[in-house]
């Protein structure tokens, strides 16, 4: 992969939700998001994995200010949006949009879908009357649907239909950047495929970088170049797509990669070793000490509930945050990885 | 575990582990679904949401029942058990459970089936359990309606059922409601609700779909080892190719109301003889692939209101011929079952090609 250009970078971003007790008095802090520090970078898929309440919705969503961070920053394209105006951040808006989780939910009912599509570009006001039709169906057919639907309500599409038109929406001001969160967990795997297959169409056409959230690290290994695996806020690992499925160095992801569902076609590959971690994730509210995995970690030692370790790189470009991480002479074996580069890159060698 | 009798006394064999001399086949088979339709009268017509559907469990076994939403293999278990409450609905056809007819044989009889000798497992743990009662009154509610029990002996076996579904602390949780469990934790206490009377069939319907990656492999292992220690069979619906790899042991693909193959797992899925199952698994994204892209089924699954009359996947595949106009049965050698015209020799180059064809035809754009 040749060097790129970083369109969005994160430094230490940490967002806490206050927890509301009885009669207003607050109860205490989520750190739902813990000082994560990442960069994006032009053209790229950069996968965001992690189980549900791990942070990466919220991640999202601060990484194009759909939410103010506690403390840390955002660049987009080199400026700071952390802390600017509503005002001064609408230019901004439009090269960073969305894709929901959820294609009910994120489609109000009571609006015709082409009305929908159009609203991001009445916003913005970049167009009016005829022109804006005219590229509303322009839209529908660059996501896969008939042009005649613009009229329709979203009750009348399927689910995998319904994601067309939010994806229709996120293009409609020719966004440089689309934060996607769980757009296919809500489909079938048969529908899944088509909207995968749709988005990696699109960033091919019109050159679009996509963060990719999602809990199922087969889909997620599947669409990234780059995949970073988060745990109760923090980021644990993120490396190369291809080096993090053959050598992962967290011990979170190499459990997360053996019960990923596989279709098992071939006779001749050996079972895989199943790495089933108890429990669930801890109560965000009553955080481990040391390092939040080691309840569950099945190679935690001393050390480990103790001293939270940091993400550093433990092979040539390869980013973890663990005492011992596993796989480093298998790492090792494959050489520098340039997709953890991390957070200061070095110009290309 | 003490066994009540039947409450209708005499005409019911139904008792695990005493096999009825009268119907001897039924030793191999413990469920036997024959010819099974369903039919929905709408507004807009007759909709046939099963269709001519046959399978059998036997005992052990884990039946994976795979489809796309609306392919009627929720439907169909829900009518194996008495769910389709629909007054629009018809339910035909024949249901077997050890060796008995179930189908039409009246709610009474039908309470001392359901949820004692065959449980079901649903998809969404939420709203399958009451929010304004504990964890621990689901499942002594459950035992006590099926067995004359005290409250506290109810609620001494609930607390062991919690505790062998993996639930940390039972003699606490037990009293814990369900919007304090998680997910997965509510997955397992439905799944301890509908262990408390030993089923000898248990019906999950997409259990894991709701759940995390990681909890899904936990809830799979839970099932599995289940399946030793209870030594009940199990039918398992999804529509994931991988979850169905994982766990079952014998597969049937159904299409629009129909099997359109049936077979060992290791034989449907690495030999599939359907255009639609090589659709399905080539939908699932493989691990450490470095191909972009996957084989997709072009279309969404056909509304149950206007199914063709020939095969009901002609209008989605990229195999279709002249013959297809007209309706295929399953048919096979050794247990390997499909719905397909195409020349059986041929298939797998076929499949092959298709595969490279579907994923050159999805990348000029070609798609519903």
């Amino acid at each position: 992969m040749p060097y790129q250009e970083v369109l969005l970078s994160a430094r230490e971003v940490a967002k806490d939700f206050p927890l509301r007790g009885g009669l207003g008095g607050r109860r205490g802090m989520i750190h739902a998001v813990r000082g994560v520090s990442l960069e994006v970078r032009r053209g790229e898929t950069l996968g965001i994995v992690g189980e549900s309440g791990c942070g990466k919705s919220t991640l999202g969503r601060c990484l194009v200010r759909l939410m103010d961070l506690t403390s840390g920053s955002v660049h987009f394209d080199g400026v700071d949006i952390t802390r600017l105006s509503r005002r001064q951040l609408r230019p901004y808006r439009a090269r960073m949009q969305l894709i929901f989780q959820d294609p009910y939910a994120s489609l109000n009912p009571r609006r015709r879908v082409g009305g929908i599509v159009a609203e991001p570009i009445l916003i913005q006001g970049t167009a009016s009357g005829a022109a804006i039709r005219r590229r509303v169906r322009e839209l529908f057919e660059v996501v896969g649907l008939d042009s005649s639907y613009v009229d329709r309500y979203p009750h009348e599409f399927s689910g995998g239909q319904r994601q067309r038109i939010g994806i229709a929406r996120a293009l409609a001001l020719n966004p440089e950047l689309i934060v996607a969160d769980e757009p296919v967990s809500a489909l079938d795997v048969s529908i899944q495929a088509q909207v995968l297959n749709l988005m990696a169409d699109l960033q091919e056409r019109f050159g679009l970088t996509y963060v990719f959230i999602a809990h199922d690290l087969g889909v997620v290994q599947h669409v990234s170049d780059r995949v970073g695996v988060m745990y109760l806020g923090d980021l644990v690992e993120l490396a190369g797509a291809a080096s993090l499925y053959q050598a992962p160095l967290h011990p979170y992801t190499e459990a997360l990669l053996s019960v990923v569902p596989e279709v098992d076609d071939d006779p001749t590959a050996t079972p895989r070793q199943r790495i089933v971690l108890r429990g669930d994730v801890p109560n965000p509210m009553d955080m481990p000490t040391g390092c939040a995995f080691h309840p569950r970690c099945p190679v935690a030692q001393d050390r480990c509930r103790e001293e939270r370790p940091l993400l550093a790189e433990a092979s040539p470009g390869r980013l973890v945050a663990c005492h011992f991480p596993q796989n480093l002479a298998a790492a090792r074996a494959l050489g520098a990885d340039r997709g953890g580069v991390p957070p200061a890159p070095a110009p290309p060698a | 575990m003490p066994w009540s009798t039947s409450s209708t006394p005499g005409s019911i064999p139904g008792c695990v582990g005493l096999p009825e001399g009268a119907a001897a086949p039924s030793s191999e088979r413990l469920l036997e679904v024959d010819d099974l339709r369903v039919t929905f009268q709408t507004r807009a017509g007759a909709v046939r949401a099963v269709d001519g559907l046959s399978l059998t469990v036997g005992p052990r076994e884990v039946l994976g029942i795979v489809g796309e939403s609306g392919s009627g293999k929720s439907v169909a278990m829900y009518s194996v058990l008495g769910l389709v409450r629909d007054p629009n609905a018809v339910v035909e056809g024949r249901v077997r459970f050890q060796g008995r007819e179930l189908l039409g044989i009246g709610d009474r009889a039908l309470r001392a089936v359901r949820g004692r000798q065959i449980a079901m497992i649903f998809q969404d743990p939420m709203t399958a359990l009451t929010p304004v009662y504990t964890v621990g009154w689901h499942i002594a509610e459950q035992i006590r309606a099926h067995e004359r029990i005290s409250r506290r002996a109810a609620r001494g076996r609930a607390i062991e059922l919690l505790g062998e579904v993996g639930i940390p602390d039972p003699q606490r949780r037990v009293d814990s409601y369900p919007h304090e469990f998680s997910g997965g934790m509510r997955q397992r206490a439905v799944i301890a609700m509908a262990l408390s009377c030993s089923p000898v069939l248990l019906i999950a319907d997409e259990p894991t779909t709701a759940l995390d990656v990681t909890t899904q492999a936990q809830i799979l292992d839970l099932m599995r080892n289940l399946l030793h220690t209870h030594g009940s069979s199990i039918v398992l619906i999804t529509h994931n190719m991988g979850v169905i790899s994982e766990i079952a042991d014998r597969v049937v693909v159904m299409y629009a109301g129909r099997a359109v193959e049936e077979g060992r797992k290791e034989a449907v899925i690495r030999a599939p003889q359907h255009p639609y199952t090589w659709g399905l698994l080539g939908a699932v994204p493989r691990l450490g692939s470095k191909r972009r892209r996957l084989a997709t089924i072009p279309g969404s699954p056909i509304s149950p209101l206007n199914v063709p009359p020939g095969c009901a996947f002609a209008p989605r595949c990229r195999e279709r011929f002249a013959r297809c106009s007209e309706r295929p049965e399953l048919r096979g050698a050794g247990g390997h079952r499909d719905a397909c015209w195409l020349p059986p020799e041929d298939r797998e180059r076929r499949r092959l090609l298709a595969l490279e064809r579907a994923l050159a035809a999805d990348r000029a754009g070609g798609q519903a």
